[in-house]
């Protein structure tokens, strides 16, 4: 059953609609099940009495909610198709299916597919006799009608073939082998092919009573005829008649496949071709190796560039060889960094001239620079003037040696001997400036540097054709640079050296420009044939090049298919492109050539009525596939069984119960947010400015342990200790500070004074992390146990500091330790120390055993390379060094000696000096050496 | 399924209930029954009966009298002049109150917007109004359970015997152990035919039993919040009632219900008797305060 595109599989199912009505009043009548509840007072219900024993109805909305459920179901079970495949062929006899597998074909392929299989499938279930040809099977195809199941195989794997369509073979094929169909299909790729009126007439000749051909409604677009010139990279790009499409973009892709650039395009109303310019710089232009149509995908929309599109070789040669030393002094020097970013360089590692060129020429460059070289020798003469006619490009500069005499060859212009000098002392003539660049050469529409004058030069014979081979010249007229064609390629005469000695120009951005230019030129003139010379070297005229790669149906650059052949390049002209020559890369990996589905802007034209036999019937291509909507309506049943239960649930009071609950969580989480976040924020400004304030200065920083009594101490012993240093050093530390180790930034401080007490918490692990940070990172922490008195660390008895000292170090990567050596830096950093008392006198210093302490024992002051990231004491520094605000010494110290307070407080400032200056200090012993050596 | 508003919970013992009871009956003074008329029995109470007899406190002095033993001699006083005093005590009297709380199955009620069931408030409340019966020195009971007992841990005894004693689930207290002249406070929620009550009231009333009733009362009793389909479950008959759309006669049970409380607070008052309310999701010390300024009669001044 079908209404408009609308088919539905099991219409006897509709039926089941009838029933809506009775699902109707069974749902108004069924009651939902009751609430049940406890109830005491259920007595005094009752004296209520029974009333309203008709129970709530279902809510109309929630009838109709069940009613559409069960619609839905009754909808899906009955099979409905949209846009459902309809038969179209007619007859019983042989049927013929022509399929287009040409380049078209990438753009609609499973369109075109689907529809095979359609007919295939029609002309099955019909009994009918079936020959599938595909238009790239030509005169191999075969033609005898066969069972369908035969061809759907073929069908299957049959992919499209980025070639043009060839109609001619199979009109031939069919014509000579007779056969009659009843039934012809052609399923065509839209375009009319080159030999469209050969198959045209055939298919008049073979007199089937239906012929149906199919055609596409793409918008196939042709990119074609690329070209490098030196301002922009161009493609056409063409269209087929009487399409929608108007504008669109092409991007150029690099070897890696990154896209490097995008053009736009945009077709006038009456026009079918048009371009894209890539305007990008030589050396971006040059990484380009394939531009592609955004969102085709067809072999046309691709154009692969080759070796004629590459960056191009430069070999560079010298007159003076032994100006290597000093680099600014050579002519090369200033050659290799104009043209280094956009070109590869070559240099010829052959000491004389003839092997040095022969070598590059073999090494195929397309250009050749030749720096102050005078005289060659007949042979070199030769290798080049071939090389040049062969589409070379030869940059000679002009210098001493070339001034003292040439032997006219391989010059652009005749020149005169030796040369003339402006603007020097015993010339009456100015250093010339550059005048102009002439309109017909490369260099046209530079701009023309002011600062660049000439003071030597080479002067060229006047010459009737002079003008005409000057590319730039000076202000007196006279030629800067010459050039003239030799066969396919180019003389260029740098009338001055490439060093700075005649003339600033190879210091000027104009130089560079210049050469670029000129290497532009011979990129697109002369490398295509060069490259192709270089190739077809050893076979003369006729070389066959195997595929490396090949580009699919589909415009992707692939391995080339099994039946692609080697491509015969005749004097460098590729053939067409066919099914065993598909567009791609053919060649090696570095040395290959690129053959496009179009060279030159094809016409896209399409099949029109008037292009077909009078009988045929013209269709389009169904590209929606048919949409069965058994599972959408499924899935809406489901849906809707789904909002039923909730709307179930919210009657019964469960959801309202919820939602008000919820409700009130939400607002109470509000209203937390609210009342917390102004808080949140002061909270973070005042974390902010602390950090600030504390980064500005250095301060004596403690461990607050949680013990005020014992905090305190430690406050009043870094006061204490910061007073001593600020009237004893330069260094005047801030306001000491106590930290929080768990939480505070520790960054700021470079040394932390931590006090140990046996009952203050071990601190966990996150905080032990960030003291083991603090201490990688360059910080220095001192430990004091201050239990000297009852043994003290390092001593044969544990006190309970000890061991909770223990216990702390054991969570931290700790090396190995040592009392400080007689020679180390902290027994000198400021004041010359050999005891570290505190309040105690006996406990010894321990910091981090050196690494080479035995074979260094004559030094002076250990090297200590860094500073001792950790410290302990016994002797309670921060008792020794506390003050009271009036100046009073907080704690008597033990024996009660006052020589040992003024050693703790030099104890401490030895330890800040060595925290703070490190190995500054250990290189001090080194002055009088550095003195002595300055003669002071 | 939708989720019932209310629900039977688990019927609480006594011992339990006694720790909570005791922490209310702390929140209240020591309670003297401001009795009416005492019954005339030679048990100690501290109620004094303003003549003179056995007690604690101070009542007179009064010459001594050659019938009197020497040793009720007041020397101290004696000694101030030539005459020879007696110092008389103020003759105290206990109250005998009958304490009792429903556990009939309809009070194992709870709706969700209360915390207890009816019966656990009942029995704090019951037990918490023994413990401050008892610490003032009165003669507590509890109905089919105990006698009479006149001891400061008397709130212990009762919850032992309780937890002992298979009580019935009687919605109404025996009323045979009750003699003229003592006090019965009963908490229960009253949902047994209105009829009954009644008639055990008047019963008590013509036996010269003075009581206070509290009628424990959950939220959800009240205020009926059922909409829609609901089938409604006696705990007691386990007798099932359905309606409708319950929405549509809530007002009309609101209605009843209130006329109920009325007929009983009418009833009482006409007795002399104290009627109080008391709802599961109020606080039981309010309930305890109240009952408390009843039996004291402040509660007197506050109604009129």
């Amino acid at each position: 059953m079908t209404l408009g595109a609308l088919t539905f599989g099991a219409p006897l199912l509709l039926i089941g609609l009838l029933a809506l009505p009775i699902i109707w009043l069974l749902l108004r009548l069924t009651p939902p099940k009751p609430r049940e509840e406890v109830f005491p007072p259920t007595r005094i219900l009752e004296e209520l009495g029974q009333r309203e024993e008709t129970p709530a109805k279902s809510p109309w909305w929630l009838t109709l909610l069940r009613l559409l459920m069960a619609a839905f179901v009754i909808f899906a079970l009955s099979e409905p198709v949209w846009n459902a495949a309809e038969k179209s062929v007619t007859g019983s006899g042989p049927m013929l299916i022509v399929l287009d597998d040409g380049w078209t074909g990438g753009e609609d392929w499973n369109v075109r597919q689907d529809t095979a299989r359609r007919v295939l499938n029609e002309a099955g279930s019909a009994g009918r006799p079936v020959a599938l040809v595909f238009t790239s099977q030509g005169a191999k195809a075969d033609l005898s009608a066969k069972r369908v199941e035969e061809w759907t195989a073929g069908l299957n794997a049959a992919q499209p073939n980025p070639i043009p369509v060839v109609l001619a073979p199979l009109a031939e094929n069919l014509r000579t082998s007779a056969v009659s169909f009843e039934t012809i299909v052609w399923l065509s790729g839209g375009l009319k092919s080159n030999d469209h009126e050969a198959f045209k007439t055939t298919l008049e000749a073979m007199t089937s009573s239906e012929l149906q051909v199919y055609s596409p409604q793409s918008n196939p677009v042709a990119l074609s005829n690329t070209r490098n010139s030196p301002e922009a990279l161009t493609v056409d790009i063409s269209r087929a008649s009487s399409t929608n499409i108007s504008d669109g973009i092409v991007t150029a892709y690099d070897s890696k496949g990154r896209s490097i650039s995008s053009a736009p395009f945009k077709f006038d109303t009456s026009t079918l071709t048009t371009n894209a310019e890539f305007k990008l710089p030589v050396e971006l232009r040059n990484e380009v190796v394939r531009l592609e149509v955004d969102n085709g995908s067809t072999a046309a929309g691709v154009q692969l560039l080759d070796e004629r599109f590459r960056r191009r070789r430069v070999g560079l040669i010298s007159g003076g060889n032994a100006d290597q030393q000093q680099p600014l002094l050579s002519p090369l020097y200033y050659i290799s960094r104009a043209l280094e970013p956009f070109s590869e360089l070559r240099e010829a590692s052959a000491d004389n001239n003839i092997d040095a060129i022969k070598q590059l020429i073999n090494e195929r460059m397309a250009t050749l620079v030749l720096a102050d070289i005078g005289q060659l020798p007949t042979e070199a003469v030769e290798e080049l003037e071939k090389w040049v006619n062969n589409g070379g490009m030869l940059i000679r500069f002009a210098g001493p040696r070339l001034a003292r005499g040439d032997d006219g060859q391989l010059v652009p212009v005749t020149l005169r001997r030796g040369g003339r000098s402006l603007g020097g002392t015993l010339t009456w003539g100015e250093a010339q400036p550059l005048s102009s660049f002439e309109n017909n050469s490369p260099f046209k529409g530079l701009e023309v540097p002011s600062d660049v004058t000439v003071s030597r030069q080479v002067l060229a014979e006047p010459d009737i054709d002079l003008a005409g081979k000057t590319w730039a010249s000076l202000k007196d007229g006279t030629p800067l640079v010459t050039a003239s064609q030799r066969g396919a390629g180019w003389i260029v005469l740098f009338h001055v050296t490439a060093d700075a000695s005649w003339s600033n120009l190879p210091l000027s951005g104009a130089f560079v420009d210049m050469l670029r230019r000129l290497v532009a030129v011979s990129n697109n003139v002369v490398a295509s044939d060069q490259a192709r010379e270089a190739v077809d070297e050893q076979v003369n005229e006729v070389q066959t090049l195997a595929p490396f790669q090949s580009l699919n149906g589909f415009g992707k650059l692939a391995s080339p298919p099994s039946d692609a052949r080697g491509l015969t390049v005749t004097n460098g002209k590729t053939p067409l492109v066919t099914k065993e020559n598909p567009p791609g890369l053919y060649g090696a990996e570095d040395a290959f050539v690129a053959m496009n589905l179009f060279s030159t802007s094809p016409a896209l034209d399409r099949i029109t009525a008037a292009d077909l036999p009078a009988q045929a019937v013209q269709l389009t291509y169904k590209t929606e596939d048919p949409m069965p909507f058994k599972p959408w309506l499924l899935g809406a049943a489901l849906l809707l069984l789904a909002l039923d239960c909730i709307a179930v649930l919210w009657m019964a009071g469960a959801l309202k119960l919820g939602a008000s609950r919820m409700a009130k969580t939400l607002g109470g989480l509000a209203l937390a947010a609210l009342l917390l976040q102004p808080e949140s924020v002061i909270a973070q400004e005042k974390k902010d400015s602390f950090n600030f304030e504390h980064a500005l200065r250095t301060r004596l920083a403690y461990v607050k342990t949680g013990i005020s009594s014992l905090d305190e101490v430690s406050r009043k012993g870094m006061i204490g200790l910061t007073q001593f240093i600020s009237s004893r050093t330069s260094l005047e530390p801030g306001e000491p500070v106590g930290l929080d180790i768990s939480k505070d930034e520790l960054s700021f401080y470079p040394l932390l004074y931590w006090p140990i007490s046996a009952s203050s918490p071990v601190p966990n692990q996150a905080t032990m992390a960030r003291i083991n940070n603090f201490m990688k990172k360059g910080g220095s922490v001192l430990f004091d146990t201050r239990d000297q008195i009852s043994g003290g660390f390092g001593s044969s008895r544990i006190t309970a500091e000890t061991q909770k000292l223990r216990q702390i170090l054991s969570t931290l990567d700790i090396p190995a330790l040592e009392p400080v050596p007689n020679n180390h830096v902290l027994t000198r950093a400021f004041y010359l120390l050999n005891v570290f008392p505190g309040r105690y006198l006996e406990g010894k210093l321990w910091v981090e055993a050196s690494q080479s302490s035995e074979n260094e024992t004559d030094r002076p002051a250990r090297p200590g390379d860094g500073v001792s990231s950790i410290l302990i004491t016994s002797n309670d520094f921060a008792s020794a060094w506390a003050t009271e605000p009036d100046g009073r010494s907080s704690f008597t110290i033990v024996p009660a000696n006052p020589r040992q307070r003024v050693y703790a407080y030099r104890t401490g400032v030895n330890i800040v000096m060595y925290t703070l200056t490190g190995n500054y200090k250990s290189d001090q012993v080194h002055i009088p050496a550095l003195l002595e050596r300055l003669g002071q | 399924m939708a989720i019932a508003i209310g629900t039977l919970q688990d019927k609480l013992t006594s011992n339990e209930v006694i720790a909570r009871a005791r922490a209310r009956a702390a929140l209240i003074p020591d309670l003297l029954v401001e009795a009416q008329h005492i019954a005339n029995t030679v048990t100690s109470g501290w109620h004094g009966r303003k003549r003179r007899g056995s007690g604690d406190t101070f009542w007179q002095f009064r010459p001594y009298d050659q019938s009197e033993g020497l040793s009720r001699i007041d020397w101290r006083k004696s000694a101030r002049d030539d005459s020879i005093y007696v110092r008389d005590q103020e003759w105290e009297s206990a109250h005998t109150a009958w304490v009792w709380a429903d556990s009939s199955p309809s009070m194992l009620y709870k709706s969700d917007s209360s915390d207890v069931s009816k019966q656990s408030r009942a029995l704090v409340l019951a037990l918490a109004m023994t413990e401050v019966l008892a610490k003032s020195g009165e003669r507590v009971g509890w109905p089919g359970v105990t006698n009479a007992l006149s001891h400061r841990n008397a709130c212990e005894r009762i919850a032992a015997q309780l937890m002992v004693s298979d009580t019935n689930d009687a919605s109404l207290p025996l009323a045979d152990q009750m003699r003229i002249r003592s006090e019965a406070v009963v908490f229960s929620d009253f949902l047994q035919p209105i009829e009954d009550t009644l008639e055990w009231i008047n019963a008590l009333s013509q036996r010269g039993v003075h009581g206070s009733i509290v009628q424990i009362i959950d939220p959800a009793e009240e205020s009926f919040p059922f909409a829609g389909r609901t089938e409604f479950k006696d705990p007691e008959t386990n007798r099932k009632f359905t309606f409708g759309r319950a929405e549509t006669v809530a007002q009309d049970y609101r209605n009843l219900f209130a006329a109920r409380k009325e007929e009983l607070a009418t009833q009482c008052r006409k007795l002399g008797w104290n009627y109080l309310t008391h709802h599961t999701d109020t606080l039981a010390s309010t309930a305890l305060v109240s009952l408390h300024m009843k039996l004291t009669g402040e509660a007197g001044i506050a109604l009129t």
